[in-house]
């Protein structure tokens, strides 16, 4: 309760301030009161304007549950090393990083790397065109799904990764140029030739924080929203993935991946310990390279994660508390969230969403603010990686959650955003928009500069 | 009873020392009371955390130096200087460790320069192969470097390495490994320097994509105290004694081969205390944090120093070695456990909302 009443003092300073902004465009009783969505991620939500804001446990959770959060905290920050070892051992042979931290600092966004040698928070899916029985992706031979462009010492990477730039700038209506990159993988130090046909797909670690709240949207209220054949003819249609999960030897409803390809965080968190670090572990227990020359380090030792380690991180994924907005009050930032709906960024990036029932209370039957509607959308022509996973074909995105997203720079010290961490601040990433969202990116470019300003003051206080 | 007797004196003698300080320090105390948000931010920013950093930089590159003249002649002289080194930059990065924000993080210096535990397969594999050892070799390998490799080769594992041991392969990735350290510290001091990256321009200029106000900075630097109090207390301190539950088990020690981790911790807790009072080695005008507390709530402020006093205090009481007191003090260790949880409570419970509601 104190929290909220320094809040408004804070929200009422900046009111103050902004004051003078007044603008002709929007009438203020027609502006949005955003004082519900203050409760960003409902009980789990936090009042924080540091770069902890994404590393907080849920103020919620039962002591039991807690307990456990910071045992998984223990573990997602725990280093892997060469086998055999005394304290967290197996790492690779082959793999992109060492730790959950390194790819998404402070539980927070990874940035697109100047130096791609390097370890980082970036890394290439692969496959080749086709789909396996399962409807997924094939291997490609010899590298799998994904190129580990990392070794332990004595092993070879599968190759190393290099980085052209497309440079372009577009024009908003206001004269305002935006200079835009279009980065284009490219592979040096290959182990062995890579395929021609092979496709790629670059990825950026994403935040982690409320990704419990959006493993518990009801199933149901997610086909809802689907809208697979433009029926309202908005020119918006919205579908699930829906992806095989080979633990349970279903298909299930996808949510996690930025194409959605991962139904659950059990699921999400064994793969990546797999795939990006080459920890073996109950639900993956052969080594990313398995059978490759470089992949396999001899050794009888697996899985090299038991899973209580990988239940807790999996909880710590579950129960990271989602940051409050900032300034829900003030006239800029609800003329923002006007503009939001306008010109229909509020069609795919919907406000707000439900969980159902969880044996985690902390979690059960919260309303929350992702501003996602987790579904499928062409991106268009710019954005296309033109390499299907699932239903998700190569020009198809899940709707990414904009919570938090105001907070990047606080946290992670950089702006980059977009599956691979191409667009530098948010007016680029908008005007990376385009497919089913290039209706909204064209209002967007034909805004007055104040309310554009707007627009971005909103997306800030998210 | 006779060591009940002696703690109650020590408490005694020790609080009369901090009274009789603060006594003297009136003056002062009411002329400093006035400091703005502004001003504490700046000096914990230009004097507490540039100066660690400055002075971790030339404590390392001491350090580099040290090595370079063991590995041209090993004796015993030169490997003591050397571990004396070590220490003396190991120092002021456990007492930067209550600002673990900013370039340290987000330009993955830390793990690069404490990555823990050491890749002793990956070292051992480096040190037993041809290639030349350079600072990229260790650039390639993240967990073969840093100050827990370059301990571990100084030391040994079990702490009983003389300087005849020392190969001159192990002498190569010595050096490696000190250069690459102190590039790391370079890089950290310049990250927030204003001539080079000015990470600290954040702290000082408040603007509405970083930190919206000075307050936001002093919750951003609470935060660190906060978060360093809990690692301290639950992994640094628990993980090694209650293993496994209640298992003491020294592999999970951090500093271990050279016997620090007392000095770590008690080190950790003087980054909360630096941050508090303003003023680190010497350096900082005391317009810390303090300064606003205790403008205000008074009692608060005795309380969060008090906690400081008694963390430090209860760490440097553990006898001997943290490795064999976590088998043969456990009373001990679990007090100074105890301590440090006190204080993180305190920084969490009270001084943050202080900050955030009175300031």
């Amino acid at each position: 309760m104190k929290n909220l009443v320094l809040f408004s003092l804070i929200a009422f300073c900046l009111l103050s301030c902004s004051n003078n902004d007044d603008y002709e465009t929007i009438p203020e009783e027609s502006l949005i009161d955003l004082s519900e969505r203050i409760m960003a991620g409902g009980e789990t939500t936090i009042f924080s304007t540091t770069s902890f804001a994404y590393s907080t446990p849920a103020p919620n959770l039962s002591n039991e549950y807690l307990a456990q959060h910071l045992r998984g905290d223990v573990e997602f920050e725990s280093i892997f090393v060469t086998a055999p070892a005394e304290i967290n051992s197996g790492l690779g042979p082959i793999f992109n990083n060492s730790s959950c931290i390194s790819c998404h600092p402070r539980d927070g966004r990874a940035s697109h790397p100047e130096n791609l040698i390097a370890r980082s928070g970036l890394l290439v899916r692969a496959s080749l065109p086709g789909t396996n029985p399962n409807g997924g992706t094939i291997p490609v031979p010899g590298f799998g799904t994904q190129i580990q462009n990392q070794a332990i010492f004595n092993f070879v990477a599968e190759a190393q990764y290099q980085m052209l730039y497309e440079e372009f700038t577009e024009t908003l209506a206001d004269g305002t140029e935006v200079n835009l990159r279009k980065p284009k993988i490219q592979f040096i130090n290959t182990y062995q030739a890579i395929p021609s046909d092979i496709l790629t797909s670059v990825r950026i670690g994403p935040p982690v924080f409320g990704l419990g709240l959006i493993e518990l949207i009801p199933e149901a209220n997610l086909i809802a929203a689907q809208d697979l054949n433009d029926s309202n003819n908005d020119g918006i249609k919205g579908k699930l993935n829906y992806v095989w999960n080979s633990h349970t030897s279903q298909t299930e409803v996808g949510r996690f991946g930025w194409k959605a390809n991962v139904s659950n965080l059990l699921i999400q968190c064994a793969g990546a310990y797999n795939d990006d670090m080459g920890i073996t572990n109950p639900i993956f227990q052969t080594e990313t390279g398995f059978g490759q020359s470089n992949g396999s380090d001899g050794l009888q030792d697996d899985p090299e994660l038991p899973i209580n380690r990988l239940e807790d991180v999996v909880l710590y994924t579950q129960t990271l508390a989602v940051p409050a907005p900032r300034n829900i009050t003030a006239t800029e930032v609800r003329k923002g969230a006007k503009i939001f709906e306008t010109i229909d960024c509020s069609k795919c990036h919907t406000p707000k969403q439900q969980t159902g029932y969880s044996p985690i209370k902390a979690l059960s039957y919260q309303t929350f603010y992702p501003y996602s509607d987790m579904l499928l959308h062409d991106m268009g022509e710019g954005l296309a990686d033109n390499r299907p996973d699932f239903l998700a074909n190569g020009r198809e995105w899940k709707t990414r959650p904009l919570w938090g997203i105001g907070l990047t720079f606080v946290v992670n010290n950089h702006t980059n955003f977009l599956h691979d961490g191409r667009a530098r601040n948010l007016t680029e990433a908008i005007m990376w928009h385009g497919g089913e969202a290039e209706n909204a990116k064209q209002k967007f470019k034909n805004l007055k500069t104040e309310e554009r300003n707007a627009l971005l003051s909103f997306l800030n206080s998210l | 009873m006779k060591n009940q007797i002696f703690n109650s004196l020590g408490i005694a003698v020790l609080t009369l020392g901090i009274v009789s300080c603060s006594n003297n320090d009136d003056s002062t105390d009411n002329q400093i009371q006035n400091a703005s948000l502004q001003e504490v931010v700046t000096n914990n920013s230009n004097n507490v955390i540039i100066q660690t950093y400055n002075t971790l930089n030339q404590r390392a590159l001491a350090l580099k130096n040290a090595i370079e003249t063991l590995a041209n002649d090993k004796t015993e002289a030169n490997l003591n200087a050397a571990k004396t080194a070590w220490s003396a930059t190991r120092v002021h990065w456990e007492q930067s460790e209550g600002f673990l924000y900013g370039p340290v993080d987000t330009e993955g210096i830390d793990p690069a320069m404490d990555t823990w535990p050491v890749d002793v397969e990956a070292m051992n594999n480096i040190l037993n192969g041809s290639a030349n050892i350079t600072v990229q070799t260790l650039e390639n390998n993240n967990e073969a470097r840093g100050f827990h490799l370059i301990e571990f080769l100084l030391w040994g594992e079990n702490g009983q390495k003389t300087a005849t041991q020392i190969t001159n392969r192990q002498a190569d990735l010595l050096k490696a490994a000190a250069q690459d350290l102190q590039n790391n510290t370079q890089k950290l001091y310049n990250g927030w320097i204003p001539s080079s990256g000015n990470f600290v321009n954040n702290f000082l200029n408040p603007s509405p994509q970083a930190y919206p106000s000075y307050v936001n900075v002093l919750e951003e630097m609470t935060e660190g105290m906060i978060v360093i109090a809990d690692e301290v207390a639950n992994a640094k301190i628990e993980d090694p004694l209650n293993s496994e539950g209640s298992t003491p088990n020294a592999q999970l020690e951090e500093s271990r081969f050279s016997n620090n981790s007392k000095t770590d911790f008690a080190d950790n807790i003087r980054s909360i205390q630096n941050m508090y009072l303003g003023t680190y080695n010497g350096l900082g005008n005391g317009k810390g944090i303090s300064v606003l507390v205790a403008a205000k709530n008074s009692t608060l402020d005795t309380k969060v120093k008090n906690a400081i006093n008694a963390s430090i205090s209860a760490i440097e009481a553990i006898p001997n070695t943290f490795t064999d007191a976590i088998y043969n003090n456990r009373a001990a260790v679990t007090n100074a456990q105890v301590k440090v949880n006190e204080l993180h409570t305190i920084l969490k419970n009270e001084l943050k909302p202080f900050i955030l509601n009175n300031l």
